[in-house]
C-alpha cells in the first residue's frame, strides 16, 4: 500500500492536503455521520460524570432495592432510570456511559501502545535490513498468522484480571498489525531511489527515518489503527463475556451485556441489549471511519 | 397386506416408538464426571455420575440422611472396629456376585488411582480390612473414627474381578472411560461417554434396588445456564439442573414449566482475617496504615454481622433462591444447632458498634469474592459490599475467577473475603474441623482455615467430637461447637443456597436432593 | 524451489521449537494448579503427593525436558483432570470443531465472494450499500452476541431449530460427523452461522477492494477493448486477480476461526475443542492448554508453510525475491 508522497505543501498558496481530505471526507454523508456519533460517542464517554445522573461505581449510591428495574422506573434516587437498572440496582444509563467510557479509554490505551510498538519495530526491521529484518518480521508475522483473539485469551487468563493486564494482553495480540503495515511501508519507500540515494550519502539515520519512512507509513496506520481499536473494544468485550477480561464491579460494555447475558432467557432484555446496542454503535461508527479514509488513501480508487 | 393387519402393525410401531420416547431421560447438566473411574475424583459432579453406575456401602438419602446401601446395617465393635454387614444377593453387571472381596479392593484402590481432587480422604481413617465370612466385613481404624459411615458414602464399590487390570493410574482411565472395568452393582449399566459431553446409560434390569422407570438415560453435559435451558424449552432434553436465580421466577409462573426446588449445601460466607499486625487490604479512609487489625475487634466483626440485610440478599440479589443463613452448616445437618442467635439486620445498631470500636466514620477494606464457583456468588457479593457501605465503611468489591481468588487466599493475601462452603458429608467435623480449627498439619485439620483462626475452646470441642462414638453425646458436642464457632463471628454465614431443577410440565415426579445431585433413578414419569 | 522449500521447512521447525519453549513456560507461569484441583481438607502429605504425581515438584526446565522428549515421541501427557491422554482427549473432540469451522468457512468464502463481487462490479447500487452496511454490521457485532440473538430468536421464540449441543452423528472412516444426518444439520446450522459472520463479513470486503482493484487493472481495460463480456471478464480475470488474496485469507482465516470457534462452542454447548480450552484455562489443566497451544501453533505453521509453497508455485518471482507474508 503506497501512499501518495505527501509532498511538504508550498507554503500559503496550495490548500494544505487536510483539508483537501476533510473536503473529500465530508462528500461521504454516511461517513461523515459515523464520524460525529464516534466523535459524540467520545466526548460522553470523557465527560460521563458530568452527564451521568449517578455515580454507578460508587456502591453508597447504589440500592438493591432498584435493581432489574425495567426501563422507565423511579428509583430511590428519585429520578428516572430511562433505560432501566441492573442487577445491582446501578442506573443501565450510567452504567452504559461509564462502560463505554473504559471500553474506549482501554481500546485507546492499547491502540496507542501497540502502535508506538509496532510502528518502532516495523521501521526498524526495514531501515537495518539484513537478518535483524528477517528475526523480527519472521516474529510478526508468526504472531499475525496466531489469532489474536487465542493470545489475548491465553495472556489474559496468565495475567489475570485488571486494567493493566488487559491492555497489555491486547497490545502483544495487535502490535503485528501494526508492524506489518509500517514495515511495508516503509520498505516501498527505502527501495525508493532518492532514499538509497540519501542513505549513500552521511545523512543522518534519524532524519532519513523521521523524514522520510516514518511519513510515509502514517496513513496505512491511521487506517490501521482505527481497524484495530474496533476491534480491540468487540475483543475486551468477548474477554469479559468468556469471564476473562475486566471485573465485574467496573463493567465496561463487555461486561454489562455478559453480565445481562443471564437475564435474556427471563425477559429482562433491557440490561444486556442497551449496553449491546452502544457497543455496536460505537464500533459500527468507528468502523465506517476507518473504511472511508481507507477509501481515500488508496490512490487507485480515486476517481 | 389387509387394512386390519397395516393399522394394527402401525399401532404397533407408534406404541412402541410412544414407550421408547416415554423411557428414556435425557437430562441437561451443568457439569460431569472426570472419567468413569468413580475412584477417580471427590468432586460432587464425578461422584453424582458415579452413583448412576456403582454403589456405594452407606447411601446418603436427600436430605444426607445415612441409610443402608450396599451394607445393610453397621455398628462399632471396639474403639478402633466397624463391623459392616453386606447385602445378599447383589449382582454386578457382569453377573458376578457383590462379596466382601469387593469391598476390600475398593477400599484399598482409591489412594492408588486417585487424581487431585484426592478420593483418599474416605478411606485415609482405615487401617485394614478384615473379611470374617463373605458378607460381613471388620475395618480396623487408626483409632476411634465415629464419621467412618459418613466417609462411606462416596466410597464406592468396583468389581474385584472386572477392574483387578485396571488399577494403576496408568491403566485405570483407559479400563474405565473404555467400560471394561466400569461394572458396578449400580441401577444403570454404561453404553458411552465422552468427557465433557454425554453420559449414555442404558438400564441394569438385575439392580438389587428393582429396575429403573428408563430404559436408557442419557446426561448431556451443558455448562451454560442459559443454553441449558433454552435446550430444555426447545425439548431436547426432559430436565435441567441449577436453573440459575435470573431464570427462577419467570420460570415458576411459566406452566409450561415445572420447576423444583431444593436446599443446597452451600453456605455463603463473610471471611474475617485474624492476624493482629498483618492486615492486607485494610486500612483507614485516607489510605493510612491502622495501629492493629480492626478485624480483631469482635465489636467490628458483629457490626459487619449486623450490617447485612439478609432478607434482601435473598430477596433481590439471589432473587427468592436461597435462605438467610446463621450459622455454617443448613439446618438438619448433624451438629447444626437451633440455639445459635439468629442474626438481626440493624445498621444503626452496626454503626454503634463501629464507634464504640473507634471508627465513627468506618474505615476501607478491600472485599475478595469468587465470580465463577458459584451462582450468584459475584452478586452476594457486591451486595455485601453496598451493604457495608450503608454503615459508613468504604468497600473495594473485587469479585474474581476462582483460579486467582484460592491461590491468593490460601496465600494470605485477603482479610476481607467471601466464598461458599459446602458440608459435603452433612455432618459437623467436616465444616469446622476444615475451616476453624487451628491450623494443625499432623491432625490434619484447619486445611481451609485460611484466616488465621484459632480458638483453644473449639478446637478441643472439633477433637472430641471427632472421637466420640456415642452418637447423642456427639451431636451435643457438635452443636456446641457450633454455637461457640457461630458467636466469634470471624465466619458470618450469609445465605444457604438453594438450587432448582426444571422439566417439562407435568411429565416428571422428582424430588430435590440436598447436596444438588441428579439421579435418574429416583425419578419416576408422571402417570 | 527445493532450496526454497528446504530453507521454509528449516524455519518452521525453529518456529516450532520455539514456540513450544514459549507455551509451555509461559503456561507455567500461571498460578498453581494444586490450589484450584485439590479439596479443601486434603492433608499437606496428600498434597505433596498430588504435586509429586503431576511432576510439579521438579524445576521448570527438568518439566520442559520431559515434555519436549515426550513431545517428539508423540505424547502430549496426560491431562491434569481426567488423567487421560491429552491427545486422545483433543483427539476425540476435535472432527466437530474442524465440521463446524470447515462449514462456516466455506459458507463465508462462497457467499461472501459472489456478494463481495458483486459490490465490487456495481459499487453505487443500493444492493452494494446494503452488502457492504451487512459487512460493516458483521464486522462490528461481536459474535458472543450474534450467537445470543440467534439462540433468542430460532431456538427460543421460533422453536424451529435446537438451541445448542451436537445432533446425531453418522460415522465414516471412524471418525463421526454431523453435517450428514437431517438432526445433525439442523445443530450445525446456528453455531456455523453464528462463526461464519464474521469471516462473511471479511470476505465480502476483501472481494469488493479486490474486484475494484480489478476492474480498474490493465487487463480488465484490455479485456473490454477486446469486446469481452462483462460475465467472462468476471470468470477469467477478476476472479482470478482476487484469487491470491482470497486464498492466503482463507487459509490464514481458518486458523483464527478456530479459534474464535471457542466463543461459539462456549454459547451453543458445541462439544468441540474450543469449549475444552476454555474449561482447561479455567481448571489450569497445563497439559491441555499446552498441548492445544502447541498443535495450534504447529497448524499455523503449517497453514504458512502451505501459504507460502503455493504463492511460489503462482508467482515464481517470490522464490527469489525477498521473504514476503
Amino acid at each position: 500500500m503506497t501512499g501518495p508522497a505527501p509532498t511538504t505543501p508550498a507554503p500559503g498558496k496550495a490548500t494544505p492536503p487536510i483539508v483537501l481530505f476533510w473536503r473529500e471526507f465530508r462528500r461521504n454523508r454516511f461517513a461523515t455521520v459515523a464520524l460525529a456519533v464516534t466523535l459524540l460517542l467520545a466526548f460522553v464517554a470523557l465527560f460521563a460524570p458530568f452527564i451521568a445522573p449517578q455515580d454507578p461505581y460508587n456502591l453508597q449510591t447504589l440500592s438493591l432495592m432498584d435493581a432489574r428495574r425495567p426501563p422507565g422506573h423511579v428509583g430511590s434516587g428519585g429520578y428516572v432510570h430511562i433505560l432501566g437498572t441492573d442487577a445491582q440496582g446501578r442506573d443501565l444509563l450510567s452504567a452504559i456511559l461509564y462502560g463505554l467510557r473504559i471500553s474506549i479509554q482501554i481500546s485507546l490505551a492499547a491502540g496507542f501502545i501497540a502502535l508506538t510498538i509496532g510502528a518502532t519495530v516495523g521501521v526498524l526491521a526495514a531501515y537495518v535490513g539484513g537478518w535483524i529484518e528477517s528475526v523480527i518480521m519472521r516474529i510478526v508475522d508468526l504472531q499475525l498468522s496466531f489469532p489474536a483473539i487465542l493470545l489475548a485469551l491465553v495472556l489474559s487468563a496468565l495475567l489475570g484480571q485488571g486494567k493493566a493486564q488487559l491492555v497489555t494482553a491486547l497490545v502483544a495480540a495487535q502490535y503485528a498489525y501494526f508492524a506489518r503495515t509500517a514495515y511495508g511501508a516503509a520498505t516501498a519507500e527505502r527501495r525508493k531511489d532518492y532514499v538509497e540515494a540519501a542513505l549513500a550519502t552521511p545523512l543522518s539515520a534519524r532524519r532519513v527515518i523521521f523524514r522520510h519512512l516514518l511519513p510515509n507509513c502514517a496513513p496505512p496506520l491511521i487506517v490501521v489503527a482505527t481497524v484495530q481499536i474496533a476491534s480491540s473494544i468487540s475483543l475486551e468485550a468477548t474477554l469479559s463475556f468468556l469471564g476473562l477480561g475486566l471485573p465485574v464491579t467496573e463493567p465496561s460494555l463487555g461486561m454489562l451485556i455478559s453480565n445481562g447475558f443471564a437475564y435474556m432467557m427471563s425477559g429482562r432484555y433491557w440490561i444486556s441489549v442497551y449496553p449491546g446496542l452502544m457497543l455496536i454503535l460505537l464500533i459500527m461508527a468507528i468502523n465506517i471511519v476507518g473504511d472511508q479514509i481507507r477509501d481515500q488513501l488508496n490512490p487507485r480508487l480515486r476517481r | 397386506m389387509s387394512y386390519m393387519k397395516m393399522t394394527a402393525i402401525s399401532g404397533l410401531i407408534a406404541l412402541v416408538a410412544g414407550m421408547a420416547g416415554a423411557q428414556t431421560l435425557t437430562i441437561g447438566v451443568r457439569g460431569g464426571p472426570e472419567s468413569l473411574d468413580p475412584h477417580y475424583s471427590a468432586l460432587g459432579t464425578h461422584a453424582e455420575a458415579a452413583k448412576h453406575i456403582f454403589d456405594t456401602l452407606v447411601w446418603a438419602d436427600e436430605n444426607l440422611q445415612i441409610a443402608p446401601g450396599l451394607a445393610t446395617e453397621w455398628k462399632p465393635v471396639d474403639d478402633d472396629t466397624w463391623e459392616f454387614k453386606l447385602r445378599e444377593g447383589v449382582k454386578f453387571h457382569d453377573g458376578s456376585d457383590f462379596t466382601a472381596e469387593d469391598v476390600k479392593f475398593s477400599i484399598a484402590r482409591p489412594p492408588i488411582v486417585t487424581g487431585p481432587t484426592t478420593t483418599a480422604i474416605y478411606v485415609r481413617r482405615v487401617k485394614e480390612v478384615e473379611i470374617i465370612d463373605p458378607h460381613t466385613i471388620h475395618i480396623h481404624t487408626d483409632g476411634p473414627a465415629p464419621s467412618l459411615p459418613y466417609d462411606f458414602v462416596r466410597l464406592f464399590v468396583v468389581s474385584h474381578t472386572a477392574a483387578a487390570d485396571y488399577s494403576t493410574p496408568e491403566t485405570a482411565p483407559e479400563g474405565f472411560n473404555s467400560g471394561k472395568a466400569a461394572i458396578g452393582t449400580g441401577p444403570y449399566k454404561l453404553v458411552s461417554w465422552e468427557p465433557k459431553g454425554d453420559l449414555v446409560l442404558e438400564r441394569f434390569d438385575d439392580y438389587w434396588g428393582g429396575p429403573s422407570a428408563w430404559e436408557k438415560v442419557i446426561r448431556k453435559e451443558m455448562p451454560n445456564d442459559s443454553s441449558r435451558l433454552a435446550a430444555l424449552k426447545a425439548g431436547q432434553v426432559d430436565l435441567v439442573n441449577d436453573v440459575s436465580s435470573a431464570d427462577y421466577l419467570q420460570l415458576k409462573n411459566d406452566a409450561s414449566v415445572d420447576t423444583f426446588l431444593g436446599d443446597g449445601i452451600y453456605i455463603m460466607n463473610l471471611l474475617l482475617d485474624q492476624r493482629p499486625d498483618v492486615m492486607p487490604g485494610v486500612r483507614a479512609k485516607d489510605g493510612s496504615a491502622l495501629p492493629t487489625n480492626p478485624l480483631t475487634d469482635i465489636r467490628v466483626r458483629q457490626a459487619f454481622d449486623k450490617a447485612i440485610d439478609r432478607e434482601t440478599m435473598v430477596e433481590i440479589v439471589l432473587e427468592g433462591l436461597g435462605k438467610p443463613a446463621d450459622q455454617g452448616m443448613p439446618p438438619g445437618f448433624f451438629g447444626y444447632s437451633d440455639k445459635v442467635e439468629k442474626p438481626v439486620y440493624d445498621p444503626e445498631g452496626a454503626k454503634a458498634l463501629l464507634a464504640e470500636a473507634g471508627f465513627p466514620d468506618g474505615f476501607e477494606i478491600d472485599l475478595y469474592c469468587t465470580s465463577d464457583r458459584l451462582p450468584g456468588d459475584a452478586a452476594i457479593c457486591q451486595g455485601l459490599g453496598q451493604m457495608l457501605s450503608v454503615i459508613g465503611m468504604k468497600v473495594n468489591v473485587n469479585a474474581t475467577s476462582r483460579t486467582v481468588y484460592f491461590p491468593a487466599q490460601s496465600r494470605g493475601e485477603y482479610s476481607v473475603s467471601m466464598n461458599g462452603w459446602g458440608t459435603l458429608t452433612g455432618e459437623a467435623t467436616y465444616t469446622l474441623g476444615g475451616q476453624m480449627h487451628t491450623p494443625d498439619k499432623e491432625k490434619g485439620l484447619g486445611g481451609f482455615n485460611r484466616i488465621s483462626y484459632s480458638n483453644a475452646e473449639l478446637d478441643k470441642l472439633i477433637e472430641t467430637g471427632m472421637v466420640e462414638l456415642d452418637e447423642a453425646k456427639r451431636r451435643a458436642i457438635l452443636e456446641n461447637a457450633m454455637e461457640v464457632a457461630a458467636a466469634d463471628k470471624v465466619l458470618i454465614p450469609i445465605v444457604q443456597l438453594q438450587s432448582v431443577w426444571a422439566a417439562k410440565a407435568g411429565t416428571l415426579d422428582f424430588t430435590p436432593r440436598t447436596d444438588g445431585d441428579t439421579l435418574a433413578y429416583p425419578i419416576h414419569p408422571k402417570k | 524451489m527445493l532450496a526454497f522449500i528446504v530453507q521454509r521447512a528449516l524455519q518452521a521447525i525453529l518456529v516450532m521449537a520455539v514456540m513450544s519453549v514459549i507455551v509451555f513456560v509461559g503456561v507455567y507461569a500461571v498460578g498453581n494448579p494444586v490450589d484450584i484441583v485439590i479439596p479443601p481438607d486434603a492433608t499437606i502429605a496428600m498434597r505433596e503427593e498430588v504435586i509429586r504425581r503431576l511432576g510439579l515438584d521438579l524445576p521448570l526446565w527438568k518439566q520442559y525436558g520431559i515434555f519436549a522428549w515426550n513431545l517428539l515421541h508423540g505424547d502430549f501427557g496426560r491431562s491434569f483432570v481426567y488423567n487421560m491422554p491429552v491427545l486422545e482427549l483433543i483427539g476425540g473432540r476435535l472432527p466437530a470443531t474442524l465440521e463446524l469451522v470447515l462449514i462456516s468457512i466455506l459458507f463465508a468464502t462462497v457467499v461472501g465472494v459472489s456478494l463481495g463481487i458483486y459490490a465490487g462490479v456495481k459499487p453505487d447500487s443500493l444492493l452494494s450499500k446494503l452488502i457492504m452496511g451487512l459487512s460493516i454490521l458483521g464486522f462490528s457485532v461481536p459474535s458472543f452476541w450474534v450467537g445470543l440473538i440467534l439462540i433468542l430468536t430460532f431456538a427460543v421464540s421460533l422453536g424451529i431449530l435446537p438451541a445448542g449441543g451436537r445432533g446425531e452423528t453418522v460415522t465414516v472412516f471412524g471418525v463421526p460427523w454431523s453435517f450428514l444426518t437431517l438432526n445433525g444439520l439442523s445443530h450445525i446450522v446456528l453455531p456455523a452461522l453464528n462463526l461464519a459472520l464474521f469471516k462473511l463479513a471479511m470476505m465480502i470486503r476483501l472481494a469488493r477492494a479486490g474486484t475494484r482493484e480489478a476492474m480498474l487493472s490493465d487487463t480488465v481495460k484490455f479485456a473490454r477493448a477486446a469486446g469481452l463480456s462483462e460475465a467472462t471478464i468476471l470468470r477469467r480475470h477478476v476472479l482470478k486477480l482476487i484469487s491470491i488474496p482470497i486464498i492466503t485469507v482463507f487459509g490464514l482465516e481458518l486458523g483464527s476461526t478456530l479459534a474464535f470457534a471457542v466463543v461459539t462452542e462456549t454459547i451453543f454447548s458445541w462439544p468441540g475443542v474450543g469449549k475444552l480450552i476454555i474449561d482447561s484455562i479455567t481448571v489450569l489443566d497445563r497439559p491441555v492448554m499446552v498441548a492445544y497451544l502447541v498443535l495450534t501453533a504447529f497448524l499455523f505453521v503449517m497453514i504458512n508453510f502451505t501459504v507460502d509453497l503455493v504463492f511460489a508455485a503462482i508467482d515464481p518471482r517470490i522464490r527469489s525475491g525477498r521473504q514476503s507474508a
